[in-house]
């Protein structure tokens, strides 16, 4: 029991991160990012070059993957999202744009890394073990706890910073915002690098356990619009609920299920769906988004 | 007095705690113009959705030549005779101004979605009267010059008069006008207010109307209705509503505009 | 209709059923067939999609179809013995009956949530197809047989594809009739009162109801027949490839067949059609590039995306102002 817990919560940790950043996106430009599961992938390849290439320490890879993603947001943002909204006559343009960088981007990551799983040596060693009832190595820990304070610090900037009010007044309403002196365009790049940055971090602390593979890219995008599904797409809160509810989800169905052969995720999916039926703003979404 | 055509019984609506309308009742005659009237956030559109069908109420039931349609559908309600026009300049942006009138003439089709398909003669008939009818209604309403301009290059005015027109495309018997004069200016009101007229003296229609405009309501109806804070305080003639002291007070108490004409 | 319109139908109906097949006979190149095969069924797949485009809906979920229809057909074929051309039908009704199951809770959601559900419907095929015994697991189901005689009162209609000495040719024909007859379905669709309909529901699905409009049955019905394309062509596609697998379509076949209508257009009918050919046409020319076939791919992608937003069938309004 206390070891579904605690995968549950390190899972939802990691979870929370990536739903954070694709909410965040969502929320300013209404903008569906399909390539957040590839900039996930690209921060874990960004640091597994640093530490395994470069032989530089653990941080100074994670410090690389954050610093290279959310400069590659930006210019996503500038270059592309920007004047795409601004011609387009629907809405759903971006999502073909969306898509198109998805595809983009795992050409770049297939060319500049290739196709193989990529990893890092552990951080730290050894495992912690509570009595057989808690079972979990060290460097889980770590990432896990570090991942909880990312999304902390995460908060606070929103909560407290000048630009993280101007984001939240944004993602509130463009238009007032905008009347109300928010340089619209300015927040919009600093959110969007801001949500690819924190891909690329989750990206490159999962990079210490699981590895990263070009594969992962849209199955990571999928499991994120789930979080965003459960908690409510656009709100900071839900997708924090999202990403702890899909982890323990997860935790709770691998152990349960794992007899009858792989049906978590349909188990997941089935409620969901079931879920967004009852509720389809999702636990804590503005009705429609 | 006629049996009225429309009754509004005891209607009461809750959102949480919050009452938007409380045990409200009044009736409508046919062939009526009866305005709703009353300070801002009194509940007057949430009433009218209840009318139409977009809103259920918590309780209580609005019943059209004496058969309920509180709690159906807009679109049941829409097919027994009463219809809605939209606060906002609600239109299809995307269609041309004869487009619009004529895609609303949906309830009148006898030919089935199938037989559309297949363009068998019922649908062909159908699809002539349609385009008489939305000429007519374009007529009627003073649309021709603009009829095939695209609805989103309209300007405020003829959005409104395009509303009415997809509203009368359906053949309604009693019509919902919510805020018809809102951002006029005198002329256009003066204009729209016989426009009103009309649609009841010209088509036999009754006419529900939301609105603010003091001068133009007291100008048009036949009898007001008077809401503050969800609940009905006044109903009566212009000339009652105008020296009732109830209605006075709600007013004064508001910061809209004053009373009189 | 005006005479340029027939015109231009002849000349793509020709284009279709001789010219293709006398370029490819004279050049040699056999394998242009699967290709075209391909576009043409896919794009009857995609003509669903656009549909629901059409009632406002993004719909990232016709692989589910596509693979369910394919799953029936095989199914239907290999356990029951069933004549692959009553399958076909068979196969796209078992998606518009699946579809309005699913359609009624989900098509309340707008919007993203509506994507974002429809493309994890994709998912939970793929699952139920990998869970469920009687699609046979990751394992899937193989060795179907060709498409027998489909004769009506003795009179052979289509001959046993396995008797055929090129049944590719066959398959091609095949998959552009279903081709022609789907845009031509779609077209009259759009075109009648069922399509006004729909485009009222994609402008303003309040104002549609106060018209009068029931605005559920229709964005369902608007959903079942899309489902029935892409089950259509799921079913087509099993029949070619004599195999499916869970992995048949997946979340990535969902994310094209929105694509093609994306870049086509949203707003003409044969926008999917042209998408289709484009994208999947291109990508085909593109593996001369080797490993820079998906970086030049996407690249062109995101440009076309930067110079026509609204789809490449978007420069015939600016040529001749509004259709």
């Amino acid at each position: 029991m206390e070891q579904i817990i605690a995968n549950g919560l390190y899972l939802g940790a990691q979870y929370a991160l990536i739903a954070l950043g694709l909410t965040l996106i969502f929320s300013l430009m209404n903008v569906l990012n399909f390539a957040h599961g590839q900039m996930y992938v690209f921060g874990g390849f960004v640091t597994y070059t640093v530490v395994a290439q470069f032989k530089l320490p653990f941080v100074v890879g994670l410090l690389a993957s954050a610093v290279v993603l959310a400069v590659m947001g930006a210019l996503i943002e500038k270059f592309l999202f920007r004047p795409v909204i601004r011609k387009s006559k629907r809405d759903e343009s971006t999502m073909l744009l969306a898509a198109g960088i998805a595809f983009f981007l795992d050409a770049v990551i297939l060319l500049l890394f290739g196709e193989k799983q990529r990893g890092v040596p552990k951080i730290v060693n050894g495992v912690f073990n509570w009595d057989m009832r808690i079972i979990m190595p060290y460097d889980r820990i770590l990432i896990g706890l570090l991942a909880i304070a990312l999304i902390v610090a995460f908060i606070l900037f929103m909560q407290y910073s000048r630009t993280g009010r101007a984001m939240r007044a944004l993602a509130q309403d463009r238009v007032a915002a905008e009347l109300m002196g928010v340089d619209v365009d300015r927040y919009s790049m600093i959110g969007f690098a801001l949500g690819a940055m924190l891909a690329g971090l989750v990206g490159g602390l999962l990079v210490t356990i699981t590895g990263v593979n070009l594969g992962m890219g849209g199955p990571t995008s999928i499991k994120a619009f789930l979080m965003i599904m459960i908690g409510g797409a656009g709100v900071i809160s839900g997708a924090i609920a999202g990403g702890f509810i899909l982890g323990m989800m997860e935790s709770v169905g691998l152990t349960v299920l794992a007899a009858y052969g792989d049906v978590t995720y349909l188990a997941i999916f089935a409620a969901l769906m079931i879920f967004l039926a009852i509720r389809p703003q999702g636990l804590m979404g503005k009705p429609w988004g | 007095m006629t049996a009225p055509i429309l009754e509004i019984k005891h209607v009461t609506k809750r959102y949480g705690g919050l009452t938007a309308n409380n045990d409200v009742s009044f009736d409508v005659a046919p062939r009526e113009i009866l305005s709703v009237i009353g300070p801002n956030g009194a509940g007057k559109s949430t009433l009218f959705k209840q009318i139409a069908g977009f809103v259920n109420p918590t309780s209580g039931e609005v019943t059209f030549k004496g058969s309920r349609i509180s709690g159906l559908p807009p679109h049941k309600v829409a097919r027994l005779g009463v219809v809605r026009t939209f606060q906002e300049t609600t239109i299809f942006k995307s269609m041309t101004v004869r487009e619009n009138v004529i895609v609303a003439h949906h309830l009148r089709s006898r030919a089935s979605l199938l037989g559309f398909f297949f363009g068998t003669r019922q649908a062909q008939s159908d699809e002539a009267d349609f385009a008489r009818s939305a000429d007519d209604i374009i007529g009627f309403l003073g649309l021709d010059a603009i009829r095939d301009e695209m609805a989103s290059n309209l300007p405020q005015g003829h959005l409104r008069a395009l509303g009415m027109a997809i509203g009368l495309a359906t053949q309604p018997e009693v019509i919902l006008l919510d805020e018809p004069f809102a951002g006029m200016n005198h002329d256009e009101t003066m204009r729209m207010v016989g426009l009103v007229r009309r649609l009841r003296d010209e088509r036999g229609l009754t006419v529900l109307l939301v609105e603010h405009d003091m001068p133009a309501v007291m100008k048009i109806s036949d009898r007001i209705v008077c809401i503050n804070f969800g609940e009905k305080i006044a109903e009566g003639t212009p000339a009652e509503i105008q020296a009732n002291p109830r209605v006075i007070e709600a007013y004064l108490g508001s910061e809209d505009a004053a009373i009189g004409v | 209709m005006t005479p340029v319109r027939l015109l231009g139908i002849g000349a793509f109906l020709i284009g279709v059923f001789v010219l293709v097949p006398l370029f490819i006979r004279l050049s040699g190149r056999w394998d242009l067939y699967y290709t075209l095969t391909s576009v043409a069924l896919l794009s009857v797949g995609a003509a669903g999609v656009w549909l629901t485009f059409y009632i406002g809906r993004i719909n990232i979920g016709q692989g589910a179809y596509a693979l369910l229809g394919g799953y029936v057909s095989a199914i239907l074929v290999t356990q029951w013995g069933v004549s692959f051309w009553l399958t076909l039908p068979l196969a796209a009704l078992t998606c518009s009956a699946v579809s309005v199951l699913i359609g009624l809770p989900i098509l309340r959601l707008r919007g993203v949530y509506f994507a974002m559900v429809t493309l994890v419907l994709t998912e939970v095929a793929r699952l139920t197809a990998l869970a469920l015994p009687i699609t046979n697991g990751a394992k899937g189901i193989t060795s179907i047989p060709l498409p027998g005689k489909l004769s009506i009162f003795g009179l052979t209609l289509i001959p046993d594809f396995a008797t055929l000495e090129n049944p590719k040719l066959a398959f091609y024909l095949m998959a552009a009739v279903l081709m022609v007859l789907t845009y031509l379905v779609l077209w009259r669709m759009v075109n009648s009162r069922l399509g006004h309909l729909c485009r009222s529901l994609q402008q303003n699905e309040e104002l549609s109801a106060s018209i009068g409009v029931n605005t559920a049955m229709l964005r369902v019905l608007a959903y079942a027949i899309s489902s029935f394309f892409g089950g259509l062509a799921g079913a087509m596609f099993v029949a070619i490839s004599q195999s499916i697998y869970p992995s048949s379509f997946a979340v990535s076949d969902s994310v094209n067949f929105m694509l093609y209508c994306f870049l086509g257009g949203l707003g003409y009918v044969f926008g999917p059609l042209l998408g289709t050919l484009l994208l999947y046409f291109g990508w085909d020319l593109l593996s001369v590039a080797k490993e820079y076939q998906l970086l030049i791919y996407s690249g062109a992608m995101i440009i076309l995306m930067l110079v026509l937003p609204n789809g490449v069938l978007s420069l015939l309004d600016r040529k001749g102002g509004q259709k």
